[in-house]
């Protein structure tokens, strides 16, 4: 349907510039020059050459303009935009999956973002046939993250900020990368739901976010979110679980849980309070990813960043080690002598000092 | 009963016109933009005349909720006149339009087509006809004993293909890693925020054509009413009657879901109300399920952009909020 409709929505939105710019010479609009872009999904979507209004229909989207510092051009938001404060008083258009077009229209926007990961194809499409120009994301790794951040602050005509932004990431990443250097990943299952139990599939970002974080995840599936039978995680035995969420006290309750619950409590990690609670960040693929990164790093291997950087050893086995699948055995004993003293870790003695 | 004329008969659906017309209304004041009255009246008057209307009042009015509206009253009208069509053939009150499996073939279509050609928006719609006729077709030959079209077996082989297709669905949802499967839900709910991909010039012709097709039966239907045999001796072609009805039903249902998917309840409980309200008389229940069937959905689709604005519902979870207790409640009303 977009295809057919594109050459006709562009008409539109021409002529709508055309007649815009004739009879008011400072529209307040655009500037009445438009520029072609390529979004991450293949589409091409004309932004106009001053976006100063923009509606972010995903929370990970409206994380990324506030961070490259056009937060105050966010002119509407998801319902989901918790990230940052200033986000949360700005109108809402709706749910990411089902927002009311009008709501959108109604805001004047000269740029709609959307992200693959949250966003429904149709919501696109339809914004599109209305001419309103729709910028879509979508990243399936760390790699991806960071470039779409600088195709989206490219299309906005902020290149520069961009690239400081996605610079100042790539240098923490890479510092990260040193301080794991040689560090054996850790054999980790990230819960998105535990009922039924659903995780993550190895094209997702967030399972690339964990070979940075020093983790490599026990089940590798080409579904990104499939559901996995909790038999198959009792025979792999993660060392570490971790739950993805932003409902705290939901999950904080759920861990306390899970000695308890059948399966679960056949899994060393719950045994041995090897579980992290991990907030929304681990989820969206916006700068803060970096933030979830880093502390799923320090939670993995706390030991990495007690001492000094380790001088540089010759031929350091860097990501190709943490991408590596050791045996699994030998690897759980080893890390076994010294799991971090966790916020959770915290939870689960003080729960067992109750009991 | 009133004896049915034509003047009865104009009068009812003439009222019923005029009560679309003012829920059309209601349908186009509504929605997650707050639009006074006034400006409404302004605008419409202003579109009568041919005036200019503001750009705002423009898109959102006339580009976005009107001909939603328009689809809304396509898609209702054709539930409405095949859930009578498939109540009347099957002689069975629980018949529906998806009853016979034609949504579940035509769900099955539609993620075919999402995983094969991803990218071809005009697919999904086409590919969800073709499912609904190949399901149609399949209950069709399964439902057919002796060489006739047999209510009961068709009743059955309806659900059990529907029930077949439907696992085929969940396994293809639960294995598949498309992530475009995520506005499968919406479909399989029942939404109409989607436009459809052929112009509603071209929908109203089909819609029309199926509703005209089971109208010229409407007397045969009458008789129908008193069993297979006793129409036949009175001179009703009753396989004739049975196919048109079938294939005219299962094409409004087919239309009907490519464009919004499995919109249910409107099927089951329209009829249902108005063969209270006016009687069992087909050649005036056809007419004004159509009408009755599009102010349904006209209004449960208003609800839907409003009630949790501005985040809408799919209008299939309005139309099964207001039409389950409706149904329970016609339901104990027979009882009694």
């Amino acid at each position: 349907m977009f295809d057919r409709l594109r050459p006709a929505a562009l008409c539109l939105f021409l002529a709508a510039l055309a007649a815009e710019a004739q009879p008011a010479p400072a529209a307040t609009k655009t500037s009445g020059a438009v520029r072609s872009v390529m979004d991450d999904t293949g589409r091409t979507v004309h932004v106009p050459a001053q976006v100063r209004r923009i509606v972010s229909l995903a929370p990970s989207l409206t994380e990324t303009l506030f961070a490259l510092g056009v937060g105050d051009r966010v002119v509407g938001v998801s319902d989901y935009c918790n990230y940052p404060a200033a986000a949360r008083s700005r109108p809402r258009v709706g749910a990411p999956l089902n927002p009311s077009l009008e709501s959108i229209a109604a805001l004047q926007p000269d740029l709609v973002v959307a992200a693959k990961s949250a966003n429904r194809r149709e919501t696109v499409d339809e914004l599109a046939r209305f001419g309103l120009a729709t910028y879509a994301t979508d990243a399936h790794s760390v790699e991806q993250v960071l470039t779409s951040i600088e195709h989206l602050a490219d299309a906005l005509g902020i290149a520069e900020a961009g690239h400081q932004l996605t610079g100042a990431l790539r240098a923490r990443l890479a510092h990260l990368q040193q301080q794991l250097a040689g560090r054996t990943p850790r054999r980790v299952l990230l819960v998105v739901w535990h009922e039924p139990l659903i995780s993550i599939g190895r094209n997702t970002f967030i399972a690339d976010a964990l070979r940075y974080a020093g983790a490599s995840h026990v089940i590798e599936t080409e579904q990104d979110w499939p559901r996995l039978s909790l038999e198959e995680v009792v025979r792999v035995q993660p060392e570490y679980l971790l739950f993805a969420g932003d409902h705290a006290a939901a999950m904080a309750s759920l861990l306390a849980s899970l000695p308890q619950r059948p399966g679960w409590r056949k899994l060393a990690a719950v045994q041995q309070h090897r579980t992290l609670l991990l907030d929304e960040s681990i989820n969206r693929p916006s700068p803060r990813l970096l933030d979830a990164i880093e502390t799923i790093a320090r939670q993995l291997h706390p030991e990495a960043f007690q001492q000094k950087p380790a001088p540089p050893t010759p031929a350091a086995p860097g990501f190709a080690a943490l991408r590596s699948c050791a045996p699994a055995g030998s690897r759980t004993r080893a890390g076994s002598a010294d799991w971090p003293v966790s916020a959770y870790a915290e939870v689960n003695r003080s729960r067992r000092a109750e009991r | 009963m009133k004896p049915l004329t034509a003047r009865r008969v104009w009068l009812i659906c003439g009222g019923m016109l005029a009560a679309l017309l003012v829920s059309v209304l209601i349908a186009l004041k509504l929605g997650a933009v707050p639009i006074p009255a006034t400006d409404l009246a302004l605008s419409l008057a202003r579109a009568l005349v041919g005036a200019e209307i503001p750009a705002d009042h423009q898109l959102i009015i006339f580009e976005m909720r009107l001909p939603r509206i328009l689809l809304a009253i396509l898609v209702g009208a054709s539930l409405a006149v095949a859930g009578a069509g498939f109540q009347a053939l099957l002689r069975n009150p629980l018949a529906d339009p998806y009853v016979l499996g034609v949504s579940s073939g035509a769900a099955l279509g539609a993620i075919v087509s999402l995983v094969l050609l991803p990218r071809v928006a005009l697919a999904s719609p086409v590919a969800a006809f073709l499912g609904a006729v190949l399901a149609t077709t399949t209950v069709y030959f399964l439902g057919r004993r002796g060489g006739q079209l047999d209510s009961h077996t068709l009743l059955l082989a309806g659900i059990i293909t529907a029930s077949f297709l439907s696992a085929v669905i969940m396994f293809l949802m639960t294995t598949l890693p498309s992530s475009h499967l995520r506005g499968m839900a919406f479909w399989l709910m029942g939404d109409l925020s989607v436009a459809p991909p052929v112009s509603l010039s071209v929908l109203f012709m089909l819609v029309a054509a199926g509703a005209a097709a089971i109208y010229t039966t409407a007397a045969d239907l009458n008789l129908l009413l008193a069993g297979e045999l006793e129409a036949l001796h009175l001179g009703v072609e009753v396989n004739r009657v049975k196919l048109v009805v079938y294939l005219a039903a299962s094409l409004l249902t087919g239309v009907a879901v490519s464009v919004s998917g499995a919109v249910g309840y409107v099927g089951l409980i329209v009829p249902h109300l108005l063969r209270l309200v006016f009687g069992h008389d087909y050649r005036l229940l056809i007419p004004t399920a159509a009408i009755g069937g599009a102010i349904a959905l006209v209004l449960a689709d208003a609800l839907a952009r409003t009630i949790v604005a501005p985040t809408e519902l799919p209008v299939g979870a309005m139309t099964a909020l207001a039409g389950a207790p409706m149904f329970i409640y016609l339901l104990r009303r027979r009882m009694h």
